[in-house]
């Protein structure tokens, strides 16, 4: 009971922190030119070093899903119809969270420990003194190169899962190339594209906040730079599909609004 | 020496609980404009924390502490980014940013915190890192250097800015004892050149007789003697002559795990403290040991010199 209690209450504590420090470092934003090198560099990377990854994911991704899905739609003989299929579920699910998982697996991971590692050594300390803040040098660049270059490996992501797709659909399925993409751009309009780009902008921010939280938030040498990585992986997971849930929920109801039904 | 205008820094009754254990008891001092205070004391007796305490870094559960006669534990993290200005921190383990080199590193403050153009930095960073020895080191990383040359670049940061009060958390651990003796030079020379304040913790008992105007020793979070190297050398107090000649002199002195497991009687522990030996946070206590397990346990400062050091009337007796 007491250990459920002090649980509950580290997580409402560790949310908090990690609001307001994303606050914070969102309040330095107007030091982004001042900032320049750091965030390039962040978006370095969280981008450009994760692009390989991310695609080789997609891809696979693709590809599994039009094979799972062509399996389905050959039994009512609408194979055709994969390309549909495929272009929705990428562009607002697999695309946006997919990526997220990566980034948190390949970036959130590191960037906790990287600055658990400033937090042990004393760096953190040692910007305070200078008069520093630590939320405008070390986490701000991160926020932001994370928050531009998570979705725009969605983007790319989801364009070359899009791409796998069609790779089964025609070479293992039977579809031409013309009908996959004549049905694929039925799969999405704008809203569905923004709305993507939406999820993929809030799993960013929310990563690259808890990373920086944690990895602020570590005490105890070495060890706790592996816990602050640790946690950073499980309490990010659980938020992108925890907030993807909502999102969804949430595009629906705009989905109503839009077609006229509400 | 201490009676040179107000105080730069001023401690009174500044207590502090750390993880349930009273890390400073009503600590008291000032640090005079100009002079080199040192303070010394057994490892984990809560000098790091008073450094700490000094800029703003943690705050007391009581008492006031006031730089240049403002008091700093009510300030606003504003007035407190204002307040550090002064200051010049050197960390135990250098705290250099790790993905700048040394001369960005020493860049950082102007960058952050003046209007210099950037040739203007060049020579100001030029000048630092050539006072502490590392120009030639300046585009390297702080992964790729060793541990004095990181204590070094932080030193040269710490001067970047010329600030009037530095602080140095063991500016001579880690270091070879020539280079070492360059650091005590360093600090005597901005004393005299510059009129800097500067307050040393140090474990390194020679330096701290070379370089102090005066010396504060730390005993369980209080000072129990602030006076002059001579003053301290010739104390009449047993702790503080015991820690000075390193475990030879004065009765008092850490439990080894060793007297531990012999099962030195627990009535002794006078109170908890951190293992000399593994730094962690564990009941070390200070008991009273016999004189063969004084000198097994003499710690690793002490050397030939200090032993010279001592006074006659240093032979105290177990109470
Ligand atoms: N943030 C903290 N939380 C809990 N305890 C702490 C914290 N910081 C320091 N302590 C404890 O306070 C005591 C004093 O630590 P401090 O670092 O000041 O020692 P020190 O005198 O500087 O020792 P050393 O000479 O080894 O550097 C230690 O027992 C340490 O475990
Ligand atoms: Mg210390």
């Amino acid at each position: 009971m007491k250990l459920s209690n002090n649980a509950v209450l580290n997580a409402v504590k560790g949310a908090g922190n990690t609001l307001v420090l994303l606050l914070e470092a969102l309040g330095h934003i107007t030091q982004v030119w001042h900032r320049r090198r750091s965030i390039l560099n962040q978006m370095h990377v969280i981008g450009t070093q994760s692009l390989p990854i991310t695609c080789f994911f997609m891809l696979l991704i693709g590809m599994v899903f039009a094979l799972q899905t062509g399996i389905e739609f050959a039994r009512f003989g609408q194979t055709n119809l994969v390309g549909l299929v495929i272009v929705s579920a990428m562009v607002r699910e697999l695309g946006p969270w997919m990526t997220a998982f990566v980034l948190i697996a390949r970036v959130g991971s590191s960037m906790a420990a990287e600055i658990g590692s400033m937090k042990v050594a004393e760096e953190i300390d040692a910007l305070e003194v200078m008069s520093i803040n630590p939320a405008s040098f070390v986490v701000m660049p991160r926020v932001v190169g994370y928050a531009l270059m998570g979705p725009a490996l969605t983007v790319v992501g989801t364009l070359i899962g899009i791409f796998g797709g069609g790779i089964v659909a025609n070479m293992q399925l039977g579809v031409q190339w013309s009908d996959y993409f004549r049905f694929a751009e039925r799969g999405a309009e704008a809203l569905d594209i923004y709305w993507g780009l939406l999820k993929s902008l809030v799993f960013s921010v929310t990563a690259a906040a808890v990373a920086c939280s944690n990895g602020m938030r570590t005490t105890g040498g070495a060890v706790g730079v592996g816990r602050a990585s640790r946690n950073t992986v499980v309490i990010s997971l659980t938020l992108v599909v925890f907030f993807n849930y909502l999102l969804t929920s949430f595009y629906r109801v705009v989905k109503m609004f839009v077609s006229g039904v509400l | 020496m201490s009676d040179n205008g107000k105080p730069v820094v001023e401690f009174t009754d500044v207590s502090k609980k750390l993880g349930g254990r009273q890390i400073l008891d009503k600590l008291s001092f000032e640090v005079a404009k100009g002079e080199t205070f040192v303070i010394i004391g057994y490892s984990g007796s809560g000098k790091s924390v008073s450094l700490r305490h000094m800029v703003g870094l943690m705050q007391p559960d009581d008492g006031s502490i006031r730089i240049d006669g403002d008091e700093i534990t009510t300030m606003s993290r504003k007035e407190l980014e204002l307040m550090r200005r002064k200051f010049g921190v050197l960390f135990q383990s250098g705290a250099l940013i790790a993905w700048l080199t040394l001369f960005e590193n020493v860049e950082l403050p102007l960058v952050e915190h003046t209007r210099m153009s950037r040739k203007k930095r060049a020579e100001v960073v030029q000048k630092k890192l050539e006072l502490v020895n590392l120009w030639d080191d300046r585009d390297k990383f702080p992964a790729e250097i060793s541990g004095g040359m990181k204590k070094r670049g932080g030193l040269a940061r710490a001067l970047a800015l010329d600030p009037g009060l530095v602080l140095y958390d063991e500016p001579s651990s880690g270091l070879d004892p020539v280079i070492a003796y360059e650091v005590d030079k360093l600090i005597n020379g901005l004393r005299d050149d510059h009129g800097m304040t500067q307050i040393v913790v140090t474990h390194d008992m020679e330096s701290a007789f070379t370089i102090a105007s005066r010396i504060g020793v730390f005993y369980h979070g209080e000072m129990i003697q602030v006076g002059t190297p001579d003053e301290i050398r010739a104390s009449q107090i047993p702790e503080v002559q015991h820690f000075i000649t390193g475990g030879r002199e004065g009765q008092v002195s850490m439990r080894s795990d060793a007297a531990i497991a012999r099962g030195v009687p627990p009535g002794l522990n006078s109170r908890r403290d951190v293992s000399p030996t593994t730094g962690n946070e564990q009941d070390a206590g200070y008991v009273l040991l016999s004189e063969e397990e004084v000198a097994a346990s003499a710690t690793r400062e002490s050397s030939d010199e200090t032993s010279s050091l001592e006074p006659e009337e240093s032979q105290h007796e177990n109470p």
